[in-house]
């Protein structure tokens, strides 16, 4: 039996990956999967700590989660798709036409 | 047995009824494709409904059941005044912004659908008592705003604001629900009323887990809130989203943030406040002092606006500094209808759907359109703070709350702050009205006029008495 701290720490690192490549990469749909990492490393927490705890409410609330990053990625896709018609482009520094 | 779980359909009947709302403005346009009086009408009913509801909430609260939905959801004064708040904001931002709407042609019943449910998700989510409840609230309003960024979809500048948003909102939510999981972790529990109990009961054995997701919860909300350094992405929204219903997309987005932040540290986490308390000052002073900064050498006034928001958010910190819900409430309330007042503004000299809005617009304006330029006179210098208007007395609620903590240092700096930022927004003022105008004619006002009347009048009347508005905040308090 592995002890459940691990993978609590395989979490933090798959949340540290998808929040520096959040940061670091510049393609508008890889950005978007760093952060589909980032709720997926939730989950692995939620679920764990639930297994820890003896406790169902961790596990459920990896459904919330889920269903929540389905719609994000109806919206965000959706949002990509319609800029790259436009420009042919999903990089994140072709969109700076806004600055002060 | 099962024991079915007990159901308050008042805790969340305003949320329903703006959720059915949205529902059936989107019915009726696909049934009879109506002209735009029409999504008015339903839309107005809607709001008035949920705010019946919400006002029946006051009436019929008491403290002993304010837990609904086996704790899921509360009903306590503070609750019900913030979504009272969101849903006066709602009135006001679909006001400010049905020029706009009605100008999307086939597509404004999408534009009043996703307005309604981005209120249904922050009213659930100021409501809720549970963590991953927050979160879902969160959620469904942030996703129905990055959807609203991007309305204007003939403009560049819109998708380049909505992706933007959607990119930096989505970061900020994973952020804050990981907080919540190691919160969850840390304690077994959900509940912010549970989390409280515990802590106040428990030495916690290994607390870094906790300290770990309190620390990334800010930082989440703080996203949400534009507080520096989190801020980065709202200028650019702010200036590339369409002019009408930016004011409602920053309103609600801070209102329901900060009531996030306050229901989660003054009730959750107080315990721990030793912790959090110079991690939240240090947000604040950041806030005041880069966001008055920066809003100094900005050419564009919803630049400008976003950057006076950023400063305004760490004057709400301060108020969380000081432990003052009361205070933090007043500022927001006051702040909510300062702000769609001010973009109100915005869409009138700029036009509804326009990308940005040049000071140079604004030359000459105290010419062009008095009262217009009156108007929006009185609603900066009551985001300035000057005695008199309500801003002055918002300010001072939450600077007293700090000083009393004993964050005289924090309380220095925002007054310093505050000088600074009146700067900029008598900049603005100075432009309207020494200036030639650069454009003739005069500009048409919608039903944006209704929104100027009453923020002038908000700013006005309750700078001068304050006192109904600060009985109800005083009389807010969570559970």
């Amino acid at each position: 039996m592995v002890d459940v701290g691990w993978y609590m720490a395989l979490a933090a690192a798959l949340f540290l990956i998808g929040a520096l490549g959040m940061l670091l990469r510049r393609n508008a749909l890889v950005m978007f999967m760093c952060i589909e990492l980032m709720l997926n490393a939730v989950n692995l927490t939620l679920i764990s700590a639930g297994r820890a705890l003896n406790d169902l409410d961790g596990q459920v609330a990896v459904f919330f989660i889920l269903v929540v990053a389905a719609a994000e990625v109806v919206v965000g896709l959706a949002i990509i798709v319609a800029i790259f018609r436009r420009r042919a482009t999903a990089s994140v520094d072709e969109l700076s036409e806004l600055r002060g | 047995m099962i024991t079915p779980p007990e159901i308050s359909w008042l805790a969340i009947a305003p949320d329903l009824a703006l959720t059915l709302g949205a529902a059936l403005v989107l019915l009726v346009d696909v049934q009879w494709k109506p002209v735009a009086r029409v999504h008015a009408w339903v839309s107005g009913v809607t709001v008035a409904v949920a705010a019946g509801l919400t006002v029946a909430q006051w009436i019929q609260a008491a403290p002993a059941d304010a837990l609904a939905f086996s704790g899921l959801i509360t009903m306590d004064g503070f609750a019900i005044f913030t979504r009272l708040v969101l849903i006066a904001a709602t009135a006001l931002g679909l006001a400010a912004g049905w020029r706009f709407v009605a100008g999307l042609g086939r597509r404004g019943a999408e534009a009043i659908a996703l307005v309604l449910l981005a209120t249904s998700g922050f009213s659930l989510m100021v409501a809720s008592n549970n963590l991953v409840m927050m979160f879902m609230g969160l959620e469904v309003g942030s996703i129905a705003l990055y959807v609203v960024a991007g309305l204007a979809r003939e403009r560049r500048e819109s998708e380049e604001a909505a992706i933007k948003y959607f990119l930096l909102g989505s970061f900020a939510s994973a952020i804050f629900i990981y907080g919540v999981a190691l919160i969850y972790a840390g304690t077994g529990q959900f509940e912010i009323v549970g989390i409280r109990d515990l802590l106040a009961g428990f030495v916690v054995s290994s607390p870094a887990v906790i300290y770990i997701g309190v620390g990334l919860v800010v930082v989440g909300l703080a996203f949400k809130v534009s507080a520096a350094p989190f801020h980065a992405w709202a200028p650019d929204v702010y200036q590339g989203a369409p002019a009408g219903l930016v004011g409602y997309m920053a309103t609600v987005a801070k209102v329901a943030g900060f009531a996030a932040i306050a229901r989660i540290l003054l009730t959750g986490v107080l315990d721990l406040s030793g912790s959090w308390l110079p991690v939240v000052a240090g947000i604040s002073v950041v806030s005041m002092l880069l966001g008055s900064v920066l809003a100094l050498v900005q050419g564009d006034v919803r630049r400008l606006l976003a950057y006076s928001g950023v400063s305004h958010a760490g004057f709400i910190m301060t108020g969380v500094v000081g432990g003052a819900t009361d205070a933090v409430l007043f500022y927001l309330a006051i702040y909510a209808i300062q702000l769609i007042g001010a973009f109100a503004v915005v869409a009138v000299v700029a036009g509804p759907d326009a990308a940005g809005s040049s000071i140079d617009q604004y030359r000459g304006l105290g010419r062009r359109s008095p009262l217009l330029a009156g108007a929006f006179t009185v609603i900066l210098l009551g985001m300035g703070g000057l005695p008199v208007t309500s801003g002055f007395v918002a300010k001072f609620g939450v600077f007293t709350g700090a000083w009393a903590e004993g964050y005289e240092w924090l309380v220095i700096v925002a007054v310093v702050a505050t000088v600074v930022a009146l700067a900029f927004y008598i900049r603005v003022i100075v432009v309207m009205y020494m200036d030639e105008a650069q454009e003739e004619g005069t500009l048409r006002i919608g039903p944006e006029r209704w929104v100027l009347v009453l923020a002038v009048a908000a700013t006005i009347l309750w700078g001068i008495f304050p006192a109904s508005l600060l009985d109800l905040a005083a009389d807010a308090l969570p559970i």
